[in-house]
């Protein structure tokens, strides 16, 4: 058995007092997140559509060289997702499969609209709030409300 | 030990049920975690609010697929980085490359982190996870022992109604069970986990991207 750092007591306790240190926010950090249970979701019908692809997050050798800086994001909750395109003057998105719905987005400080996707399912979005949004969605088919995330 | 009771299970499936409680002790036991996570990309105040925030509300939503005990801190570490990235990979987009600044500092050492420190901050993650999983009392008295200035045994008696002489003992106790948590177990037991944060990262679940072109032809 190999002696570890961690076997001797003020060793440990050392390295716990250095890492609380690193973690001087936790407190504030932790005011936030007790505040965000008010937006949890009760509604069991209510699809949750996961962040599955976000294009800010490929690395640059991965980004298609033929395509400018918009952002892409998909959704995807079965049988609907929900696909974005940031750009820096507008969003615009598409429910797949294409239909119409009503899409409402949502900010966590409380402001809230709404747009009509076409028959397409294709919605143009206006600015959005700073700060984390999510998107529900309204279709024929079913309702989903997506991940939160900072567009 | 107490393996079989793991608190944190019950916690979690009791926040997903509606217990706010349950939700703000889960976020008090996790808070050091994330934090700990997001300084290390020196983000602003504002940025630091944001992808706690996010982390967070997109926490609550996930609770039920986060029964398995190893899961939330993991869950909790994947999704911070993952959304201070995001404000760094911003920055090196739309800011011309200057050695001096301090996000492209931030950048670089998150792309090739001396292996010294992605270990240390390993450390961290794990000490502070493992901290999490502890009953309240030994949590309390930990947090105690490791003020800044220091608190005397007189003082964290009268704070936690432990009898000065059995401070010792109860540290030695609390701390042993420290080092039985799942997460200081798996970091002293695991192999090195180095973070590959790179690589595939923008493919978060499966799949690949549909077509959006289609989209912009609109």
């Amino acid at each position: 058995m190999t002696q570890h750092r961690w076997d001797d007591d003020q060793h440990l306790l050392d390295d716990l007092s250095d890492a609380l240190r690193e973690a001087a926010l936790a407190g504030t950090l932790a005011e936030y997140g007790k505040g965000a249970y008010a937006w949890r979701t009760i509604d069991q019908d209510l699809l949750l559509a996961s962040l599955s692809f976000d294009s800010s997050l490929e690395s640059v050798q991965e980004r298609r060289s033929d395509r400018d800086d918009a952002r892409v994001l998909v959704f995807t909750a079965a049988p609907l997702s929900l696909e974005l395109e940031v750009m820096p003057d507008r969003i615009v998105g598409q429910i797949v499969p294409p239909g119409p719905g009503e899409i409402r987005v949502e900010a966590a400080d409380g402001v809230t609209f709404h747009v009509e996707a076409d028959d397409a399912g294709f919605f143009d979005l206006p600015g959005m709030p700073r700060g984390p949004v999510r998107l529900r969605c309204d279709t024929p088919t079913g309702r989903l409300v997506t991940d939160w995330v900072r567009l | 030990m107490d393996n079989g009771d793991y608190p944190i299970t019950s916690l979690v499936d009791a926040a997903a049920a509606g217990d706010e409680h349950a939700w703000h002790e889960i976020v008090d036991r996790y808070a050091p975690l994330l934090a700990s996570v997001i300084r290390r990309f020196q983000l602003t105040t504002a940025e630091t609010q944001d992808v706690a925030q996010t982390v967070w509300l997109r926490l609550i939503e996930h609770l039920s697929s986060l029964r398995e005990p190893r899961a939330l801190p993991m869950w909790i570490i994947t999704t911070s980085r993952r959304e201070s990235l995001r404000y760094l990979a911003g920055r090196r987009r739309t800011l011309p490359y200057d050695p001096l600044d301090p996000s492209w500092l931030a950048t670089s050492a998150e792309d090739a982190e001396p292996d010294a420190e992605l270990l240390r901050a390993e450390r961290h993650e794990a000490l502070l996870a493992g901290l999490a999983e502890l009953p309240a009392r030994q949590r309390e008295l930990l947090l105690l022992l490791v003020e800044d200035p220091p608190l005397s045994y007189a003082q964290i008696s009268q704070r936690t109604g432990v009898p000065v002489g059995s401070i010792g003992p109860t540290r030695g106790r609390a701390l042993d069970r420290l080092r039985q948590t799942f997460a200081v177990r798996d970091h002293l037991t695991g192999p090195a986990r180095v973070p590959v944060v790179s690589d595939g990262a923008a493919r978060l679940d499966r799949g690949a991207p549909r077509d959006f072109d289609r989209l912009r032809e609109r």
